[in-house]
């Protein structure tokens, strides 16, 4: 790390994304059990506390230390490599895709056809023909072992049905 | 029936006329390890109607071999590319996994699958000897002795993040949080399932663990041309069969670490519904313990890839003890076994020993003949397996998230687990950016539910009087050895350099 960053006090913005998730999952959770027996709210109620503890003690220790100039908020700050960020969501917005659609296509195509994108994104489009071969075997070779082998209870779809008639 | 010579030399004769039904359900039990999603229990139910046709002792055997072979091949996904192939395995990639990122992945396999091996032949043979008072174990632990076993465990989460206390707390009470959603065991009462019927049953564990581990790896790692960093490639360049060498020698040399945590790994073993999770995650807390060096864990340290890998071998032997002399199975694959055998007309307790002699003794021997065969098998094995760190990103990426988030589907085949991962992948994602470490979180969920299990049963007996925590000898005894567990060794060290001073 250059001297330059090192004097740079750092941009604690982002590490408290978890404590806030974590905050507003316990609130919410805790309006869950107001109806239960206390013996089942218990151990939650403690642990909450302790993490309620542990965040507050979190936020002191930010305070002081933004005081003392080693750390800072800032929204401006955050340092984002936009390429990658951009192949992080598309890759994202890809497996959110491979999700919603493996119940219709079933597992082999939606598998070919994520695994062929995803490789395709990756590679910036430089390996098509390489994508090709790689998405074909992983859906022929997760057909082959993991549905005709081991009949395990992979979504079915179009390919599956017509293997399933023929084998 | 007496163990004897005569017997024992029938018992190994046998066992090796089965050798070829030991091979497949070994090789069965290595490939169905490493796949997240897929477990010795998920195969053995696939594989019901070969097991049910087979004679009971043939279908005990196949089941042994593929549960022992299971929980071995469970480490390899963990230290390639620190997705745990089981919940087992989840303490394997807290050391193992930066060995492997460091280049030194050959050797990582090797002292997994050595300390693997050595740690369930011995406590195969240590639960065959000592089978009778092993059993009695069981009914000395109750819930108030199991909620300070489950905080040896938890204890984890403090030491784990050495670097940043605070953060590792947050990380891991949040995952304890996240382990308390669902109905709870007494009430029946949903809490904190977001109106998700699938949540009532708790956070899916292979889901959680995909997400965490696979999927935000995945999307960490997307940057670098390899899993393997810089230094790493040009260290895995140079490999040749060294660094297995030099693995075999490195966990021969801390034989004592692969015996102490394998034997933690028995006695949690033989607790019912304890399991492999719990033993290597207070076998990794124990070593980091009374360590020498305990800053070096979580670095790549090789004391911590032995402990959890010798503690969840040991667990492996241990569950079958409550199973074969109680009837009462440890863990899932135990209670499959039991269903398969009870199928057969086997009746479990004290007197299988002498009836079906075969079954009873011959599940040990099965046991410890698979652990022989699988460090034949598997060592030279473990230079081909390290070459999965230099497969390009571009290729890896897409395939673990595909094959992961579909084994995350296989457990209970509800389409709403992908998402589940999915969640968990963007909140391990985060966590890894921001320096909140992902294992504690995953101990939390693990344990969370456990420990809360036996809270409400211990406080349930006791009608809400929270001294029952305190009400017997055994337990007392576990918290003053969790208190010194926890501080004995900063004493050690302060006592010892006011004493120099």
């Amino acid at each position: 790390m250059s001297e330059d960053s090192n004097s740079q006090p750092k941009n604690v913005l982002p590490d408290l994304i978890i404590p806030v998730m974590a905050l507003v999952f316990t609130a919410y959770y805790l309006t869950t059990i107001t109806e239960v027996p206390w013996i089942a709210q218990a151990s939650a109620i403690l642990v909450s506390a302790m993490l309620s503890a542990a965040i507050f003690a979190f936020a002191i220790r930010t305070y002081l230390r933004m005081r003392g100039g080693q750390e800072r908020i800032s929204w401006s700050a955050i340092e984002i490599d936009r390429v990658s960020t951009v192949k992080r969501i598309a890759l994202l917005a890809l497996t959110i895709t491979y999700i919603a659609v493996i119940e219709y296509l079933g597992f082999t195509i939606t598998t070919f056809l994520f695994v062929f994108s995803a490789v395709l994104l990756l590679s910036s489009l430089a390996h098509w023909r390489s994508a090709l071969a790689v998405s074909f075997s992983c859906a022929t070779l997760g057909y082959v072992v993991f549905i005709y082998f081991f009949q395990t209870r992979f979504p079915r779809g179009p390919v599956e049905n017509f293997l399933k008639g023929v084998l | 029936m007496e163990m004897d010579a005569a017997l024992a030399f029938e018992l190994f004769t046998r066992t090796l006329s089965y050798w070829w039904l030991i091979l497949i359900g070994t090789a069965l039990g290595l490939v169905v390890g490493a796949i997240p999603g897929f477990s010795a229990a998920n195969t053995i139910i696939i594989l019901l109607p070969i097991t049910l046709a087979m004679d009971p002792s043939s279908g005990m055997i196949f089941m042994v071999a593929l549960y022992t072979a299971s929980r071995l091949g469970a480490g390899i996904p963990a230290i390639l590319v620190n997705i745990p192939g089981t919940a087992g395995a989840a303490a394997t990639p807290l050391d193992g996994y930066p060995m492997a990122v460091a280049g030194r992945g050959q050797e990582a396999l090797t002292i997994s699958f050595v300390s693997s091996v050595l740690g369930g032949l011995i406590t195969t043979i240590v639960a065959l000897l000592l089978f009778p008072w092993l059993s009695q174990l069981a009914y000395h632990l109750h819930s108030v002795e199991m909620i300070v076993i489950m905080l040896f465990g938890i204890s984890l989460i403090a030491t784990i993040s050495a670097d940043d206390t605070l953060k590792g707390l947050i990380a891991g009470l949040f995952g304890l949080m996240i382990g308390y959603i669902g109905a709870d065991v007494v009430y029946e009462a949903p809490r904190g399932t977001f109106g998700f019927l699938e949540l009532y049953d708790k956070v899916p564990l292979i889901p959680a663990l995909v997400g965490l581990f696979a999927i935000s790896e995945a999307f960490v790692v997307i940057e670098r041309e390899t899993i393997l960093s810089e230094a790493g490639r040009a260290e895995a360049a140079s490999h040749g069969w060294s660094p297995t060498f030099d693995g075999v020698r490195a966990t021969l040399k801390e034989w004592k670490e692969v015996v102490w945590t394998s034997l933690v790994g028995l006695v949690i073993g033989v607790i019912p519904g304890a399991g492999a999770a719990i033993a290597s995650f207070v076998a990794y807390q124990q070593s980091r313990m009374f360590s020498k060096t305990p800053e070096k864990y979580g670095t790549g340290h090789i004391n911590g890839l032995i402990a959890p890998e010798s503690a969840n071998n040991g667990v492996t032997s241990g569950t079958l003890i409550p199973l074969l002399i109680i009837g009462v199975p440890g863990g899932a694959t135990a209670a499959i076994m039991a269903v398969v055998l009870e199928y057969h007309g086997v009746n479990f307790g004290p007197d299988l020993f002498e009836t079906e002699p075969m079954i009873a003794y011959g599940s040990f021997t099965a046991m410890a003949f698979t652990y022989v065969l699988l460090g034949l098998m598997i060592l030279p094995l473990s230079r081909y397996f390290a070459r999965v760190m230099i497969v390009p990103t571009v290729y890896m990426v897409p395939i673990l998230i595909a094959f992961t988030l579909v084994g995350s589907f296989v457990p209970r085949a509800y389409l709403f687990d992908m998402s589940v991962a999915i969640v968990f992948g963007i909140i391990g994602y985060i966590a890894r950016r921001t320096g909140y470490h992902v294992a504690a979180i995953l101990i939390g969920i693990i344990l969370g539910p456990l420990l809360e299990n036996y809270f409400l049963r211990a406080l349930r007996i006791s009608q809400g009087d929270m001294t029952v925590l305190f009400s017997s000898t055994l337990a007392n005894v576990l918290w003053v050895a969790l208190v010194l567990s926890l501080f004995g060794p900063a004493i050690k060290r302060w006592i010892t350099k006011k004493w120099r001073a």
